[in-house]
């Protein structure tokens, strides 16, 4: 099994991507017409992650959404279409379209003794449901799966009807809800959601919740159980692990990343950075593929095998599962976890541990030898005694204790929020959320507002260069260049001149604090 | 505290929610955190030294995943396990399902290791005895057919934890004077049984 897993990691990597961004000179007062490569934030060597674009990966997925499983496993390699297309079968019924401002807060942990024939249960801003493609429940986000079988029947009879005319179904429109389908064979989900969500949103949220059970059972499990018995019931194997993809579309929710398929940093500066990468980097031991040090979703220091790169979205997986596990904090995990978009037919084993008490960080030590536990808690211990030898704790727990910057620091006003991401290096830098985005519905109604940015920006058919857009409470200002994707957000009394003014200023700022901001080196074994 | 000098693997086992992980953690943090609960993934390893006598015996302790999710692992967990305990939840009679299952996955695999049955939440029976799902002389008679030691718990309050723990101690201590004539340490054995590892070297 371990020497199999290890051959089919070969051979996925053998496919796959890597940018090496030129990067020739560092200019101080970056034009928006920046090579990739260039921009702030550009990694200094080669790309951290296996891949950096922002949207074309999802539709790659899509379009292998009707393949067998050994050609997806191809196509999941290979395949990363340039351009991303709306779905060219769609069904969409389009209904009266009913926007919905408000939101509310609603019940966040799921409660399986939600009754599902109330308004409250209906309310759910966004439900989400996991079926078998024989119908059988898998996982709602709200009530209990039993209670909705007959709900999840109609789901699948929908799809199967839509199929039986060689169509298939992507989405329904209408009354204010919209209901978007995923079939990930032997899977089925659907996304429910009142709101402005765009389907694609829904899209890639679903898709994240398909690949959160890849990266707990494998693809290669996951089509054995249902080719073994079609009526399997899944609940079984992923009993316990409803809580892993509440607090996944909570992030989801909340976060930028998945939205722009990057990964924050912890902001500390780059000698104490470089130093903790050092310690990592030295702290080695054969089996190791990847060492990760993350505070919450923000990453500190990555060290991977010169052949590998981890895909952001196998990164938001994995810190999401290490948060979730209240046994890893005081004791030392050892986990089987699949990192679906590296290879989805084996498993990786995680070394997860919380090596200073009381502050969010974690490390986790990923290899492919299933005995090597002992081997990766003695590589933990050489790393917190590096650490000690060389100084570079204090800064670390520094930075621990403040993980995020005020937005004020970059001198404009107006600017409230915003959220630079640099494409050759797959990373990106936002502020806190503070002021009026304090409160979790005004950080969702943010996030939600950049989503609908970004997918004009990435439209199907008319992506834009860069939108302003006027509300009576906002004023939001996106732009993508081949270097860049940024998004901003200005108050009541921001215009547009103060918006393009301040993207040059914002550029400059970030210039001189990207040795805090980023991962200028990453360091492999 | 390094985790490599463990003198005793102890595995936890048991189904998932009955309370492995805060059994662990009310021994080893002298604790129990009141939230909402939250499965282990995987299984979590941490060594804790303990006094027997004048002695310290350090015991490696495997908190696994109840999870059948889990199950084709958890052999690497109990492997060269000294003891196990094996939990069930006293107001769920399946959660004694599941720890009979695992008595006779022990017996068939790990024939060395001691078993310690452990009834969790005593809390719950004394604000309600009607809650008690499983009955204390049954577990009492099925211990004494398989020759395990039996407990009843409540990690809320401490009661009979420490004691649980000591008792896995205590016999590891007597029983290693009379070690078996070519046992292994469970690292060496560990080693031995490390698959012929295959690619995965560094360029």
């Amino acid at each position: 099994m371990a020497a199999d897993v290890d051959r089919q990691l070969w051979e996925s990597t053998n496919g796959s991507l890597s940018i090496e961004p030129v990067c020739s000179d560092r200019a101080d007062s970056p034009a928006p017409g920046l090579v990739s490569g260039t921009e702030p934030g550009a990694g200094q060597e080669t790309a951290m992650f296996a891949h950096t674009e922002s949207f074309e990966d999802l539709t790659a997925d899509t379009e292998g959404a009707g393949l067998e499983p050994q050609e997806r496993e191809a196509s999941l390699q290979e395949g990363r279409g340039e351009d991303e297309e709306e779905p060219r079968e769609e069904c969409a019924v389009i209904g009266r379209q009913q926007q919905e401002g408000g939101r509310e807060g609603g019940v966040r942990d799921k409660d399986k003794d939600e009754d599902v024939t109330s308004d409250a249960w209906r309310a759910h801003r966004k439900h989400v449901f996991v079926l078998s493609e024989a119908g059988k429940p898998i996982y709602s986000r709200y009530g209990s799966e039993e209670a909705l079988s007959s709900t999840m029947g109609v789901m699948m009879a929908l799809v199967s009807f839509v199929q039986s005319g060689d169509n298939t179904i992507r989405s329904i429109q209408g009354d204010g809800y919209r209901v978007v389908f995923l079939r990930r064979s032997p899977l089925v989900l659907v996304g429910v959601s009142r709101g402005s969500q765009s389907a694609g949103q829904l899209l890639r949220e679903l898709q994240y919740v398909y690949l959160g059970i890849v990266s707990l059972l494998s693809a290669t499990q996951l089509q054995r159980v249902f080719a073994h018995r079609q009526s399997y019931d899944l609940r079984r194997l992923l009993s316990g692990s409803e809580h892993l993809t509440g607090s996944l579309l909570r992030l989801l929710e909340r976060d930028p990343g998945p939205l722009l398929s990057a990964v924050a940093c912890l902001p500390l500066p780059g000698p104490a950075r470089d130093r903790v990468s050092a310690c990592l980097r030295q702290a080695r031991a054969p089996p190791l593929t990847f060492s990760l040090l993350l505070a919450g979703t923000r990453l500190v220091s990555l060290v991977r095998r010169r052949d590998l790169h981890l895909h952001h979205l196998d990164l938001h997986l994995l810190a999401n599962m290490a948060a979730s596990c209240s046994a890893f904090r005081e004791a030392e995990g050892w986990t089987p976890v699949c990192l679906p978009k590296l290879n989805a037919a084996g498993f990786f084993h995680a070394h997860v541990s919380f090596p200073l008490p009381g502050t969010p960080l974690c490390l986790l030590l990923l290899s492919t030898e299933r005995e090597a536990f002992f081997e990766l808690s003695a590589c933990k211990q050489r790393f917190l005694e590096l650490l000690h030898k060389r100084n570079a704790l204090l800064g670390l727990q520094e930075a621990l204790s403040c993980p995020t910057y005020s937005v004020a620091l970059v001198g404009v006003p107006e600017l409230r929020h915003f959220v630079y991401k640099s494409r050759s290096s797959g990373l990106y830098t936002s502020p806190e959320l503070e002021g009026p985005y304090s409160s979790d519905e005004e950080q969702e109604r943010l996030m939600c507002l950049y989503q609908q940015l970004h997918s004009r920006l990435h439209h199907p058919t008319r992506p834009l260069s860069s939108i302003y857009h006027t509300t009576h409470t906002h004023n939001l200002y996106a732009k993508v260049t081949s270097g860049f994707e940024l998004y901003l957000c200005f108050s009541a009394l921001g215009t547009k001149a103060i918006a393009e003014a301040a993207v040059s200023k914002l550029l400059k700022w970030i210039r001189k604090e990207e040795d805090r901001l980023f991962i200028l080196n990453p360091l492999t074994y | 505290m390094t985790a490599m000098r463990v003198d005793a693997k102890v595995v936890m086992l048991g189904k998932e929610s009955v309370g492995k992980t805060s059994l662990v953690e009310r021994y080893v943090h002298h604790r129990f955190l009141v939230g909402p609960y939250q499965n282990t993934i995987g299984a979590a390893f941490v060594a804790k030294p303990t006094h027997v006598g004048d002695k310290v015996i350090t015991l490696g302790i495997w908190d696994t995943a109840g999870s059948e999710r889990y199950e084709a692992m958890s052999r690497i967990y109990y492997r060269g396990a000294r003891a196990a305990i094996v939990c069930y939840d006293l107001t769920d009679s399946s959660s004694f399902q599941r720890a009979r299952f695992w008595v006779k996955e022990l017996q068939n695999c790990e024939e060395h290791c001691k078993i310690y049955l452990c009834g969790t939440k005593t809390d719950l029976i004394e604000a309600d005895r009607a809650a008690r799902q499983v009955d204390y002389h049954d577990v009492q008679d099925f211990a004494d057919e398989i020759g395990a030691q039996h407990f009843e718990t409540s990690s809320k309050t401490g009661n009979n934890v420490d004691e649980l723990f000591q008792k896995v101690a205590e016999d590891y201590n007597s029983s290693s004077f009379e070690v078996m004539p070519g046992e292994m340490s469970f690292i060496q054995k560990m080693k031995n049984l490390r698959l012929p590892h295959v690619a995965l070297r560094l360029h």
